[in-house]
């Protein structure tokens, strides 16, 4: 028997290890259930099927590309973070494992933020997975594309063909990609800290996943329907109270959609890229700290 | 050797809303009850009688709506005085996908053990709760009776001062009951405190020091074992060896001195003991 006994560590508030221990198990839970890899070969196989897209002018075939592999990056994460997490804290509850971690010097905060760094660790990964193979094969269809140029110019003066390499290269990869995949990215984390929030409240992970879909939804069209109700209408102050409200239940989804951009080559301007990425952040706490609010009172 | 009570409970009720209803549930009234260091003190009573909300209120887990509940002297509702508290929940499942060593890995860095000390304390409790051929298994594959022992072993990761056992046997079958009974045992003996609830009163008079006996969230009863149960005007022999001539004098004995004999019968075992030996050596085929 050990002779130092519990009671004689110095308990400290808050405990990285303990956040880090519930994080790695967290991780460590979800990379084991089967929703993870189905989600992760539907989006490798989409993105993996672009390869073989009608052929259309390299520029048309790579704007599809981009276009297939980021939209389908941006929904299998959002799908990932929402049914990923929707399930985290009822089942620990239904299954009284919180029981056991909650009785150990553990707040509530820290199994909170250890188990949404999980999964937020996990849509990493994902993104990771699916951006390496979206390069992967953007790098492919740009060779091919390269050689295709070069076999068909290859009696053209050398500065034509030059000319049309360049084309080729420009219009594969851009480094507005790198950007374009982080907010994509970010707007996970933000889904995954309110799927969390809502899962503190909600008795059943289909509860939580039926409420995030209607977010997800409203979220995408609530700029638009806000958009066009200010320029029909002069603003009241209560009015722009309402509004802040419904921008917090239902974030603008929409503002993290810079893809349209990318796709089209357009460069993402640092000051757009650096807000879109503090919005993101500035949601995914907010939510982070609603769920703790709420967790801390939870009858257990 | 601290001087504080392991557990302190003061006019501790707990009354949960119902909705849709005008009533609501009244789990715990006015409940006083302390729980003395190096002693088993056993919380009885039918199902719905408010064991498991009592538990959970001294373990921080609910809080009550009025009254207090202090673990060795820290108030229950902070996270610090649950940092010599080991618990184990009424049919505990833990994560399937872990092993026995993950598990218990898992919950001893959640109690600050790193490295070569939560090493030496896994080999330690798997080897106390019998489950080192089973380390390597992951715990969707666990009988009840090995989740049971692994959720001991996982209160006891920390080396805890007091051990909360809600139903520990719930479930198990008598060899794996046994085990869990010894083990208590065997805690009390290196002066662990343990509050445990169980609906089986058998298996609570073998092992507890005092007992309270909780009904509609009432404390009916309370106090040690062997005063609660004593028949003040009764007395018992068990003799090994006695010829009839013996026990005829000692009856005859009896009737002079107007002592009333209430019954003579053979000495028994007890049921489980008798399962227990005819299972024993016995490996499942």
């Amino acid at each position: 028997m050990t002779t130092e006994t519990a009671l004689d560590f110095q308990h400290r508030a808050f405990s990285p290890g303990r956040v880090f221990a519930i994080t790695s198990n967290t991780l460590t839970e979800l990379t084991r259930q089967k929703v993870f890899y189905v989600v992760l070969i539907f989006a490798l196989l989409l993105i993996g099927s672009s390869i073989v897209l009608a052929r259309f002018s390299f520029q048309q075939e790579f704007q599809i590309l981009k276009d297939v592999s980021l939209g389908a990056i941006s929904i299998f994460t959002s799908l990932l973070a929402i049914v990923a997490t929707a399930r985290l804290i009822p089942q620990d509850i239904e299954d009284r494992t919180v029981y056991t971690i909650l009785a150990k010097p553990v707040a509530r905060f820290e199994y909170l933020i250890g188990k949404l760094i999980g999964v937020l660790l996990l849509l990493a990964i994902s993104t990771a997975i699916m951006s390496a193979m979206f390069l992967a094969v953007l790098y492919f269809r740009e060779q091919s594309a390269l050689h295709e140029t070069a076999r068909q110019l290859a009696n053209a003066p050398q500065e034509q063909l030059e000319d049309a390499l360049r084309a080729v290269r420009a219009s594969a990869f851009n480094y507005n990609l790198v950007p374009g995949i982080a907010v994509i990215y970010l707007k996970s984390c933000l889904l995954a800290s309110l799927a969390l929030f809502i899962s503190t409240f909600a008795s059943t992970n289909i509860f939580t996943i039926v409420v995030m879909t209607f977010v997800y939804l409203i979220g995408h069209l609530q700029a638009t329907a806000r958009e066009y109700w200010l320029q029909e209408n002069v603003p009241t102050w209560t009015a722009r109270v309402f509004l802040a409200l419904v921008a917090l239940l239902f974030p603008d989804l929409q503002a993290f959609n810079l893809v349209d951009d990318v796709v089209a080559g357009a460069a993402i301007p640092l000051a757009v890229f650096v807000k879109t990425a503090v919005l993101g952040l500035f949601y995914t706490t907010i939510y982070a700290f609603l769920a703790a609010f709420v967790f801390y009172g939870k009858e257990l | 050797m601290t001087t504080e009570p392991a557990v302190a409970v003061r006019g501790l009720t707990k009354i949960f809303p119902v909705p849709f209803r005008r009533n609501p549930l009244v789990a715990i009234r006015d409940l006083d009850l302390q729980v003395v260091a190096g002693e088993v003190y056993g919380l009885l009573g039918p199902n719905g009688s408010g064991k498991s909300t009592t538990l959970k209120i001294i373990l921080g887990l609910v809080s009550p709506t009025r009254g207090e509940a202090k673990i060795f002297g820290r108030s229950s509702s902070l996270v610090s005085s649950r940092a010599g508290v080991g618990f184990l929940p009424e049919n505990p499942y833990f994560y399937r996908y872990l092993t026995g060593q993950e598990t218990l890995s898992f919950f001893g860095k959640l109690c600050g053990l790193r490295r070569d000390r939560l090493r030496k304390r896994i080999d330690e409790l798997l080897k106390l709760v019998g489950l080192t051929n089973a380390r390597e298994r992951r715990l969707g594959t666990y009988s009840k009776g090995m989740l049971q022992r692994i959720g001991l072993a996982q209160a006891l990761i920390n080396d805890p001062k007091l051990v909360v056992l809600d139903e520990p046997t719930a479930g198990v079958d008598p060899a794996g009951s046994r085990a869990i009974c010894d083990l208590i045992l065997d805690l009390k003996r290196r002066g662990i405190t343990a509050l445990l609830s169980s609906p089986l009163l058998a298996q609570a008079q073998e092992i507890c020091d005092r007992v309270g006996i909780l009904a509609n969230g009432i404390l009916i009863r309370e106090g040690k074992l062997e005063e609660l149960i004593a028949i003040e005007n009764r007395s018992e022999f068990v003799l090994e060896n006695a010829s009839d001539a013996l026990v005829a004098e000692i009856e005859a004995l009896a009737q002079r001195s107007n002592a009333k004999l209430i019954a003579r019968r053979k000495s028994t075992t007890t049921l489980e003991r008798l399962f227990l030996d005819a299972t024993k050596d016995r490996p499942n085929e």
